[in-house]
């Protein structure tokens, strides 16, 4: 069975039947993480670096923004039995549109903003497919952890 | 190049997308729609919405305004009248919603425009600007050339993506370069054989700000910011993704600043529910 993570979602699963998907990143960031020993992974779909722009907003819609999403992330796959030092973390998107540097690049920001996070927190990227003018579609296996990432336009490749 | 006869030929062939006939249906059968319900319903229909214009527009009607909007139709034609043509028009043939050319799969470019409108009108409520039926309608339809470019696309698909990939050419550079016409100017050239008002083929033709003149014309800034902003989002986005150029001008003389798109992106993604809801996108 698929599980579809919207924009502006989380999918977490234990299931080994399942995978999760997640459509068409644009600037937005996919996070996937995933932990072997007891085969739970999840995706999150946010859009904005950080949720400080409108608290109210975050509250309806935590998986909208980093800084609300990534804990929520990482709690519910916790909940799940999986551990932050086993897990693998796969991060795709965060893409710009030509010439869109500096201030307005929300692709940078949304993957800044995760990158100061982990920081942080002392998690590692173990892969990454960032950037570029690409839209990518990313799912995974909840049976194997492997993940696959598609951009618009080419077939889905497994990383 | 492409022959103009071509395109021409392909225009007359262009068939509309049945999209939302049976919310249509719903909301009519209900006997508590407002005239407001059901055009709300037909705008988010872009080749729907299009196609009802073209025949409000069409001598028939003797109309002596074009028409611009489904609300303007409703109000010179009356509800019935243009319930009867949205649903002729989307019930009568099958969906043709793919252009394989852009790598969009059935119903993306539907997903796309709707969210294009929606960002649009936030755009325009944000500036204040007046024109906020036009500007929704325009961003909506405003890739109606796609379905006829898609196929030549399709067929210069390498040399287009060698531009792209190796030259620094936008996307759209790209067609101009390999196929002599783009999508905003084949958009402008069906939005014109549509009738649709002078005002919408402008902002259809320039919605990419191609000529940068236009840049001070705020009802096209408008879309073309919008636009930008649902390539950010990925809703619907082809395999030209987010290869098109972004013009930091256009945020200055809009006055907005980073802070401004990134609330117009947050308050998307609070209606997106909605509008998921409303046409079942999800």
């Amino acid at each position: 069975m698929k599980q579809i993570v919207g924009v502006a979602d989380m999918k977490v699963s234990n299931n080994p039947k399942e995978s999760i998907i997640t459509y068409s990143l644009g600037s937005c960031i996919g996070l996937v993480i995933y932990d072997p020993a007891v085969k739970v992974g999840g995706i999150l779909h946010y859009m904005l670096p950080e949720s400080s722009i409108d608290k109210t907003k975050a509250t309806a819609r935590p998986y909208m923004f980093a800084d609300s999403g990534i804990p929520r992330l990482f709690k519910t796959a916790y909940n799940l039995g999986a551990a932050k030092q086993r897990m693998t973390i796969y991060v795709a998107g965060g893409a710009e549109i030509l010439d869109q540097a500096g201030f307005f690049n929300i692709g940078k920001r949304n993957y800044m903003a995760l990158k100061k996070m982990f920081f942080k927190n002392n998690v590692i990227i173990n892969k990454q497919d960032v950037g570029g003018n690409t839209n990518r579609t990313v799912r995974i296996e909840i049976a194997t952890g492997d993940i696959y990432v598609k951009t618009s336009g080419a077939k889905e490749v497994r990383i | 190049m492409t022959s103009l006869q071509t395109l021409m030929k392909q225009i007359k062939d262009l068939t509309p997308i049945p999209a939302v006939a049976h919310q249509l249906l719903a909301v009519v059968d209900n006997p508590d729609s407002s005239m407001e319900d059901i055009a709300n319903v037909i705008q988010y229909d872009p080749v729907i919405t299009a196609s009802v214009l073209k025949t409000c527009n069409a001598a028939y009607f003797g109309l002596k305004n074009p028409v611009e909007s489904i609300k303007d139709a409703v109000n010179m034609l009356g509800t019935d009248q243009v319930i009867e043509l949205a649903l002729i028009k989307s019930g009568a043939r099958a969906l043709s919603g793919s252009q394989e050319g852009y790598g969009l799969i059935e119903g993306d470019m539907w997903k796309y425009s709707v969210s294009s409108a929606v960002v649009a009108k936030l755009v325009a409520e944000k500036l204040s600007l007046k024109n906020k039926n036009v500007i929704f309608t325009s961003a909506l339809i405003k890739d109606i050339g796609k379905n006829v470019l898609g196929n030549h696309v399709a067929n210069a698909s390498q040399e287009i993506t060698r531009l792209v990939d190796t030259r620094n050419f936008s996307f759209l550079e790209a067609e101009k370069k390999i196929l002599g016409i783009d999508h905003a100017e084949l958009g402008a050239m069906i939005t014109k054989m549509w009738k649709f008002s002078p005002r919408m083929i402008n902002i259809i033709r320039h919605h990419h700000l191609t000529d940068e003149s236009k840049i001070y014309d705020k009802d096209i800034a408008a879309v073309y910011l919008a636009d930008c902003i649902c390539m950010m989002i990925g809703n619907g986005v082809g395999s030209d993704g987010l290869s098109y150029r972004f013009k930091h001008q256009v945020m200055k003389n809009l006055g907005l600043s980073a802070a401004d798109v990134l609330m117009i992106i947050a308050e998307f993604g609070i209606n997106m529910q909605e509008v998921d809801t409303l046409l079942h996108m999800a």
